[in-house]
């Protein structure tokens, strides 16, 4: 049993890595994603950019950084700096914040190395297809739901 | 056993000189070029000093300045404690406040802060803990934060000057002269509050006159909750109780009879007990070791692979030649010798690290005491202290506290770049020796 029966979430089609990252976060809050596979014009996997990477963008650098702030109670909600910071981001690109190295699943990937890998990555894992176009993304939810439909629970 | 090499007594009969001078040259050029780890070399610099016969053991260990050792030591385990309660940061909200956040104000009084802090605890620290927080504060008001990296460089570097225990060329030349906590504060604190003074001038000039910041900006800063920064009021106390038990012991230690060092490791050991009592076994346990393990063993032993090195030449003769030499150019004139030393002092700790040259001066300083007499030896500390520290100003490279900023400065997308920061740097330090050599001019000479 391989994961090509599975189906996958489709990548962006509009999104590459030059886009904006604002345009990136509102498409993810638009689909309610967390996770957005990218691609090149030859349908070849780019990267994946995800909220949660977009969200630590926001924090100030100060918190971010080795030997930094360990904690921002002090600072309050800081809802003008939020929000300042998310202005930054779009003049800035999908390419800057996408996780490129990451482990791809093979199409003919067996399920339980499918699994395997699902169950040590906290993000879902690109598909690429025999002709080294990315088909999509599988995540561990997907997954587990097969696996319910398959067990018959 | 104590007595001099001879010949015979150093490998392949070669003279101890040119041995000792050997290694010495070998052990510079290698933390000159950073490319091994700078407590590696000083180690293997001393354990050559001894294989080669230099030195027995007991020599290269009586060359090791305990009381540096200890103090240095004992401040790491203090500040290590005392920087998890939050206080720091506790600081500069508070300063940020009272200046109702106005740029300018603010870049100011973070430096009085870092300036004060670097007096009192080591450079590094002030820095490490100072920065996030200006980082934040420069963010929120949506200002360039490099003028502010800029000023807590130089108000950390003349900061450290004013006390024994500000800057490790202060705490060596401390340790070895005898000069105490209050010598330091009193002839090396006007100057250092002067410099500090004049050199907000030409950043104001620069940078400081254009500073704004819109009312919406500053208000964000001025809604910061200090009290909130404050992790732990228990270890506040505690640790600001000790820290400050233990500057009085600094400045009481020559009527009580004590050297800095046993002050500072007792502090420590007193801090750590607090912070013991209560816990279990395992928790104690927990926690010593985080504690120590944040000492940084590597200046540590950098320390004391250095005393063993300039042991090694000293032992061999080589600094009594170096002292000679020094004393031949300036024609044993007391103001030029001086003004020489202050000005290569800070020419050279602009370059490199300024620990290895104080190590190494200080011996040869040791020697003059044959030419001059014991008030005209303290003016050549105070010139040696002076341009040591505030040589560390000159370029990036000056002072480790200057490489931590800019490590901050780059991690923050705003880097300072090697030759710009000098550009502005070395003649500002220029000025700054200048000014000394003013001071000195007209308290001592």
């Amino acid at each position: 049993m391989t994961i090509r029966s599975i189906p996958c979430f489709p990548p962006s089609i509009e999104l590459r890595l030059e886009s904006s990252l604002l345009d990136a976060l509102k498409l993810m809050l638009e689909k309610h994603i967390n996770h957005l596979p990218l691609c090149d014009e030859n349908g070849r996997f780019t990267g994946i950019v995800s909220t949660q990477s977009i969200l630590s963008e926001l924090i100030p650098v100060s918190a971010r950084m080795e030997h930094g702030l360990a904690d921002l109670k002090f600072a309050g909600d800081a809802t003008r700096l939020l929000c300042s910071h998310l202005h930054g981001l779009e003049h800035r690109t999908v390419g800057e914040l996408a996780e490129k190295h990451m482990p791809v699943l093979d199409e003919d990937c067996p399920l339980l190395e499918a699994a395997l890998l699902l169950s040590q990555n906290t993000s879902p894992l690109p598909v690429i297809g025999k002709d080294g176009r990315l088909r999509g993304m599988l995540s561990r939810r997907t997954l587990l739901a097969y696996i319910v439909q398959q067990a018959g629970v | 056993m104590h007595g001099t090499a001879t010949a015979s007594q150093v490998i392949l009969g070669l003279s101890p000189l040119v041995v000792s001078l050997t290694v010495f040259v070998l052990t510079y050029a290698a933390i000159v070029t950073e490319k091994i780890n700078r407590s590696i070399v000083a180690l293997l610099g001393a354990g050559l000093m001894i294989f080669s016969g230099v030195l027995n053991q007991s020599e290269a260990v009586a060359g090791i300045d305990f009381n540096t050792i200890s103090l240095l030591t004992g401040m790491m385990v203090l500040v290590a404690i005392t920087q998890k309660s939050g206080v720091f940061q506790y600081v500069a909200i508070v300063v940020a406040k009272w200046v109702k956040a106005e740029p300018w104000g603010l870049l100011v009084m973070l430096s009085v802060i870092t300036a004060v802090f670097s007096a009192l605890l080591d450079n590094v620290t002030t820095v490490l803990l100072i920065v996030p927080v200006a980082l934040l504060i420069t963010d929120s008001l949506r200002v360039s934060a490099y003028p502010y990296l800029f000023s807590i460089i130089f108000a950390s570097n003349i900061g450290g000057t004013s006390t024994l225990i500000g800057d490790p060329p202060n705490i060596m030349i401390g340790s070895a002269v005898g000069l105490t906590f209050t010598d330091f504060v009193v002839n090396l604190g006007p100057i250092a509050a002067i410099v500090f003074a004049l050199t907000l001038i030409p950043l104001y000039l620069i940078w400081g006159r254009k500073m704004r910041a819109t009312p919406e900006d500053r208000a964000q800063v001025m809604a910061f909750n200090a009290e909130e920064a404050i992790t732990d009021t228990r270890l506040l106390k505690q640790s600001l109780t000790v820290i400050g038990l233990v500057i009085a012991g600094f400045v009481m230690a020559h009527h009580i009879g004590q050297e800095p060092g046993t002050i500072a490791m007792f502090g420590a050991a007193f801090l750590l007990l607090l912070r013991a009592l209560g816990k279990d076994a395992e928790e104690q346990s927990h926690e010593t070791h985080r504690t120590w393990g944040e000492v940084e063993w590597v200046t540590i032993f950098f320390f004391v692979g250095l005393f063993v090195v300039v042991a090694g030449v000293e032992k061999a003769g080589a600094l009594d030649l170096l002292a000679g030499k020094l004393l031949e150019w300036t024609g044993g004139d007391f103001p030029t010798t001086a003004i020489t030393i202050l000005w290569a002092s800070a020419i050279f700790s602009a370059v490199v690290d300024n620990i290895p040259f104080v190590a190494t001066m200080i011996p040869v300083i040791q020697k003059m005491g044959a030419v001059f007499s014991p008030e005209q030896l303290s003016t050549l500390w105070w010139s040696l202290a002076l341009g040591a520290c505030l040589g560390g100003n000159g370029s990036l490279v000056g002072a480790s506290a200057n490489l931590v900023v800019a490590g901050f400065a780059e991690r923050a997308g705003q880097p300072i770049r090697f030759l710009p920061f000098m550009l502005l740097a070395f003649p500002l330090m220029l000025a700054s020796i200048a000014v000394s050599s003013v001071y000195l001019y007209l308290r001592y000479l």
